[in-house]
């Protein structure tokens, strides 16, 4: 009797499918993006890399659920961040309470030290960590150590990175969009996106009246090669 | 006695004789390859190594070297004892477990050594006479025996010029034709302690574990102060940090005999006197939490000390322990805890602070004003947090611009890359007028055409209109 391939070992899986072992996962707080990422969440312990033409697309509001649900004991820490993060935010409201850790090296050689010191140490619930320019001998480090930690690891760089190689498992492309994000998972264990995801994402300014959007932008256009996504009603 | 005198002599290859009244008292192996063999006159020795180093042998120094080590050694056990001839005796019966085994402790003491720049050889047996003999043997034969069956096998094979007591005796018998433990063992006991004396008798005894040894134990001092006179004047701190290591050794040994841990290390490094004199350069390292492991300490040193640059060279190196708190009580939660203790945590803060500086790793401060700059602090994650103030139920932005970036307007609207749209606002802000720092503002969210979300305000102070741009929503 012969073993269809994907049963053979959890570590198989076919081209169409998602990999049905990831190792343990966060659930990211929206359905419609577990239902996209292998294993059904971020994975943890794995360098998953985020792109986005600026700051401010919505990155903080698409990872908050997550980063509520890991153990409020734990400090989430912000390595190099690009402006200065704001202590109101962290402490206020809106956000569970949990130690934030802010840290600031002055050279981008310290900044990847810092890094791979927090993952090695793995006493943090998550690291979110802003670098322009990595080396993919860098990246390789990054990730082996992330992968020692049960740590959730975030590493945002600009779009123009997107096209570099990368050792990454989950790469992951943020726009922002009306009332929300539009996600294009440019890598990961499973067949090749071929529409962009929305999610809706919590506006900043909770007062404001939520209207469904009209304006939305319809899904990517049918490429050679790819199926046309079907519409949205 | 070359430890004392030349550090380095194991991996340099000067050649080094000391002297001790006249005589040879101990060779570097450079010098052994040139024939200088211990035992000989200084007049013969110079004749066959003319470039060797004379080093006159100094008690003193060898005295305080052992008492370096032995402080290094409480780390292991309480129960250290300086034995004759340079040796340390170790009781570690009840440390065994601790240290994973005779092999781990083994390997945990070579390594202390070895970071105290000192060549040591180890024996390990059930007696202390015993184990002195193993670690004394040649280059051959197992140094570790831990059954009294196998040490005495090992006992008979040693030569009898490894015993002191029966070196008086040494002619006589070689002339019986006694040259091992085991041949002067197997002489009739009441006849040879009726020629050579009860000494023998008892040592070997003693060391076959037939009757027990009484040891004057090491007691350590009081208070931890150790300064290490150098031979070489250092001029990069990688080589200060290796003396360190040394002297970082010795101390958490003393640490943990004296159940201590310190909350700050002062290294103090003098430079020459004369006339480039200046005052001692002192490194302070501050701990987020209270320390006593050497590995840790020592990892936080090197960071440290990468960071410094030496202004003058380096003749003597102190270290200090100001002020030792109780070494805090080991976890006693049966499950280890998902990401580790709160002291691994403080480790990884002390540790990131040792290379970026405390000030480059931060926690959230905020103060309570209404003012977003004002209110945005952050304080050095290093030592004790501060009340927080309470919560402030408005939904602020992550990303704070500081200083605000001016705006341009563009058909009477702000201008950032695109027009931007108001979405929300106005709330109004005005305070600091008793400070100074008066801030008049109205804020806004605003969004621009790829739909980011920015906090602007604009001045209500000022007839035109001034656009600022404070934030992003992250």
């Amino acid at each position: 009797m012969t073993l269809p391939p994907d049963q053979l070992h959890p570590s198989l899986w076919r081209a169409n499918q998602l990999a049905r072992n990831p190792g343990p996962c966060q659930p990211s707080g929206f359905p419609s993006l577990d239902a996209e990422l292998p294993g059904g969440g971020w994975p943890v312990g794995t360098l998953i890399e985020l792109f986005a033409a600026q700051a401010g697309v919505g990155e903080l509001r698409l990872l908050a659920p997550a980063l509520a649900q890991l153990s409020l004991h734990r400090p989430v820490a912000l390595v190099h961040p690009p402006y200065t993060p704001n202590s109101a935010y962290c402490t206020g409201a809106h956000t569970p309470r949990r130690p934030w850790l802010w840290i600031a090296p002055e050279r981008p050689i310290d900044a990847l030290w810092a890094a791979e010191q927090v993952l090695k140490n793995g006493s943090c619930a998550a690291l979110l960590f802003w670098q322009k320019d990595v080396r993919p001998a860098s990246l390789r480090r990054l990730h082996l150590a992330a992968q020692s930690s049960d740590m959730l690891f975030f590493l945002l760089r600009p779009q123009a990175a997107m096209r570099q190689t990368s050792p990454a498992p989950l790469r992951i492309h943020l726009q922002a969009a009306a009332c929300g994000i539009e996600l294009d998972i440019v890598k990961r264990r499973g067949p090749s996106m071929n529409h962009v995801l929305f999610i809706d994402l919590p506006t900043p300014a909770p007062h404001i009246v939520h209207h469904a959007p009209l304006d939305r932008r319809t899904p990517a256009p049918a490429r050679a090669g790819r199926p046309a996504p079907v519409l949205v009603n | 006695m070359l430890d004392a005198l030349r550090p380095s002599w194991s991996t340099d290859a000067t050649e080094c004789i000391v002297l001790d009244h006249e005589h040879v008292a101990a060779v570097s192996p450079a010098a052994h390859r040139s024939g200088v063999s211990v035992g000989m006159r200084k007049s013969g020795a110079a004749i066959i190594a003319p470039q060797a180093t004379l080093l006159e042998r100094s008690p003193e120094k060898e005295h305080a070297l052992l008492h370096q080590a032995a402080l290094a050694m409480l780390q292991y056990t309480p129960e250290v004892a300086l034995a004759d001839d340079h040796t340390l005796l170790l009781n570690v019966s009840a440390s065994l477990m601790l240290f994973k085994g005779p092999r781990g402790i083994s390997r945990r003491v070579t390594h202390t050594l070895r970071a105290m720049q000192l060549n040591a050889t180890q024996g390990m047996a059930v007696t202390a006479r015993g184990a002195w003999l193993l670690a004394r043997r040649g280059q051959t034969g197992p140094r570790r025996r831990v059954r009294l069956a196998s040490l005495h096998t090992q006992l008979n094979q040693l030569p009898l010029s490894l015993l002191p007591a029966a070196q008086k005796h040494a002619d006589w018998l070689r002339g019986i034709g006694c040259h091992t433990l085991g041949a002067l063992r197997r002489l009739p006991r009441a006849g040879l302690q009726r020629r050579v004396g009860t000494e023998v008798v008892r040592a070997m005894d003693v060391a076959y574990g037939e009757i027990p040894e009484v040891h004057a134990w090491f007691t350590a001092p009081l208070v931890f102060k150790q300064r290490i006179e150098l031979i070489e004047r250092l001029e990069h701190t990688s080589a200060v940090h290796a003396v360190a290591q040394e002297l970082i050794a010795q101390m958490s040994g003393w640490l943990v005999h004296r159940q201590r841990a310190i909350t700050q290390l002062i290294l103090s490094m003098e430079h020459e006197i004369g006339r480039h004199a200046r005052p001692p350069t002192q490194l302070a390292l501050p701990l987020a939490a209270p320390a006593w492991q050497a590995s840790h300490l020592q990892h936080l040193l090197k960071e440290k000390l990468d960071r410094v640059t030496l202004e003058a060279p380096v003749v003597a190196i102190g270290l200090e322990t100001p002020d030792t708190v109780e070494m805090p009580a080991i976890s006693t939660t049966l499950f280890p805890e998902p990401g580790g203790t709160a002291a691994d945590h403080m480790r990884l803060l002390d540790l990131l602070a040792a290379r970026l500086g405390p000030e480059q790793v931060r926690q959230p401060n905020t103060q309570a004003d209404h003012r977003p700059e004002t209110a945005n602090q952050w304080r050095t994650a290093i030592g004790r947090a501060t009340p927080a103030c309470p919560p402030a139920d408005i939904e602020r932005p992550f990303w704070l611009l500081d200083p605000p970036e001016a705006l341009s307007t563009h058909q009477d609207k702000p201008y950032y890359g695109s027009p931007l749209t108001l979405v929300k606002g106005p709330e109004r802000i005005e305070t600091g007028w008793w400070d100074g720092g008066l801030a008049v503002r109205d804020y806004f969210v605003a969004q621009d055409k790829h739909y980011v979300h920015y906090w602007i305000y604009r001045e209500r102070d000022h007839h035109a209109a001034r656009w600022y741009l404070h934030g992003l929503f992250g």
